[in-house]
């Protein structure tokens, strides 16, 4: 135990805080902070949906991405994508068929890392919600600096350095990757050593999780 | 008989090639299917390609124009790269404005070129502050059979070798604009990006990467498109992107790289063979 607590000391993510139920009408909401960085997600499901839309094997899962000017753009299409796919291996859509969850993204301040904002917080409102998941998620960003520094959680004057920034998603349970997207160029060790990185600091996130969640509730928490 | 079985028991179908070591469609897990590639087929277009893997079929043509740089950055031309995804292409998709995937496979194929710094946008300027090239590159898929972010670099890259760039005189005082089309320069491409898509299946507790897969086989593995999509310049990996399917193992990503790693150099080839060949009919 006290091996791993130094190793992760190399491991500073911004600091995170997070308020669950923020909306009141929402099944489940939260607004977090990384750093800078801050996003609002509502959760509400399982709802009715359309016939045409419902799928009779497993709960139909949307998206709704939002930006701060609130005007729709081809790359908000991207991020949706990316979360809808996280979601969906991580929500027991078999549980809910015939109905549809919503999932509502506000981005609020975007200070780097924002992705990995939004998926770290669409996991806290959907643990709110109280949706059966396999397992939860947790993003970690990082930058690759033109000398090969890996920094984790990168704030936007390291963005600007950096000649790549990779985000990975990984499950709490055996921390394998269930999504990863980057950006720039990059040799396969920097991957590889990125990606290493990310895991084990993914591990702060879920420890996060873990302290929000046992705050409402003794069962999960 | 076996297409009944595919309908009453889809999974249960595919599992079952799967443990054969076999595809439903007949290939080996990493066997990838033939490419086929021309070049300069649509006369109008400036530059253009056409690429067949296996049944996924995508047309590139590349129109050029002239317009003013922004005032940000008056040294830097415009790349516009645009997917369209017809109903002509898949049952998947109706008539009307662009689906979610059409506007992801945008993105992914602009990020890929954006981030392989394969066409450096300042080589598009012409006269500072005042001129510079547009190139209006659209995709247009008309079959799809899975894999299509490869199909369409592939497409993408071997139109924009095959582009020349007409001269062009400008006149500072008189703002004049000639446009020479009989002298033409190439436009600099440096290395040449190849996506490799796979979809990662989850078989008996052990996680199968499917290379190349059709769209039957992304289906089968959950995903919206491929699960998992590398790609490489020059030997270095300019965007790796992972969305749904099963979890990837540090085994499997190993595994994939090296298959893409492969798979550029053979499509590296397929590329440059083809415009050889053009070249050498068109200097007959």
């Amino acid at each position: 135990m006290g091996s791993d607590n130094t190793d992760l000391k190399d491991f500073k993510l911004r600091p995170m805080k997070c308020e669950c139920n923020y909306l009141s009408k929402s099944d489940g909401s939260a607004i977090l902070s990384q750093g800078q960085t801050v996003a609002l997600v509502s959760v509400n499901g399982p709802l009715d949906i359309k016939m045409t839309n419902q799928s009779i094997e497993k709960a139909t899962l949307e998206v709704l991405f939002s930006s701060k000017g609130g005007k729709p753009a081809i790359g908000d299409r991207y991020k949706e994508h990316v979360i809808r796919q996280t979601c969906e291996t991580a929500i027991l859509g078999s549980l809910y068929p015939r109905t549809g969850i919503t999932v509502t993204i506000q981005e609020m301040e975007d200070y780097g890392g924002f992705l990995a904002c939004c998926i770290n917080c669409t996991c806290l409102a959907l643990l709110n919600a109280g949706l059966s998941m396999r397992h939860t998620f947790a993003a970690v960003a990082c930058a690759i600096d033109e000398l090969g520094d890996i920094q984790l959680d990168p704030a936007p004057a390291q963005l600007a350095a950096a000649r790549a920034t990779m985000t990975f998603v990984f499950d709490s349970r055996n921390k394998t990757l269930v999504c990863g997207f980057t950006e720039g160029s990059f040799s396969e060790d920097a991957h590889s050593e990125a990606l290493e990185r990310c895991r084990s600091a993914s591990q702060l996130v879920f420890d996060f999780y873990k302290d929000i969640v046992s705050k409402y509730s003794y069962v999960i928490g | 008989m076996a297409e009944i079985y595919k309908l009453i028991h889809p999974v249960k179908y595919f599992n079952d090639y799967l443990s054969r070591k076999i595809r439903p469609d007949g290939r080996a897990f990493h066997e990838q299917r033939n490419i086929k590639l021309n070049v300069n087929s649509i006369k109008a277009a400036d530059a253009s390609a056409v690429v067949k893997c296996g049944n996924t079929t995508v047309v590139c043509g590349i129109k050029l124009e002239l317009a003013t740089p922004k005032a940000e950055e008056p040294d830097v031309g415009f790349l516009v790269t645009n997917v369209e995804l017809p109903p002509l292409c898949s049952s998947k998709y109706r008539p009307g404005p662009p689906t979610d995937s059409a506007q992801v496979t945008s993105t992914l194929v602009a990020d890929i070129i954006a981030n392989s710094k394969c066409i450096d946008l300042k080589d598009l300027s012409i006269v500072h502050d005042k001129l510079a090239w547009v190139l209006y590159c659209d995709m247009v898929c008309i079959d799809n059979d899975g894999s299509l972010v490869d199909a369409c670099i592939m497409t993408l890259m071997a139109s924009l070798k095959t582009l020349t760039l007409p001269k062009v005189t400008y006149d500072p005082e008189t703002e004049e604009i000639s446009v020479d089309t009989s002298v033409r320069t190439k436009l600099n491409v440096n290395g040449l990006p190849v996506a490799t898509s796979f979809a990662l299946y989850k078989h008996e507790q052990s996680n199968i990467v499917l290379a190349d897969p059709s769209s039957y086989e992304e289906e089968m593995c959950g995903g919206i498109g491929a699960n998992l999509i590398t790609c490489y310049n020059n030997g270095i990996l300019c965007g790796s992107q992972k969305f749904g399917g099963c979890n990837l193992s540090i085994e499997c990503e190993e595994e994939a790289l090296k298959i893409a790693k492969e798979r550029a150099q053979a499509v590296e080839e397929v590329v440059d063979v083809c415009i050889k060949n053009y070249e050498l009919e068109i200097n007959k």
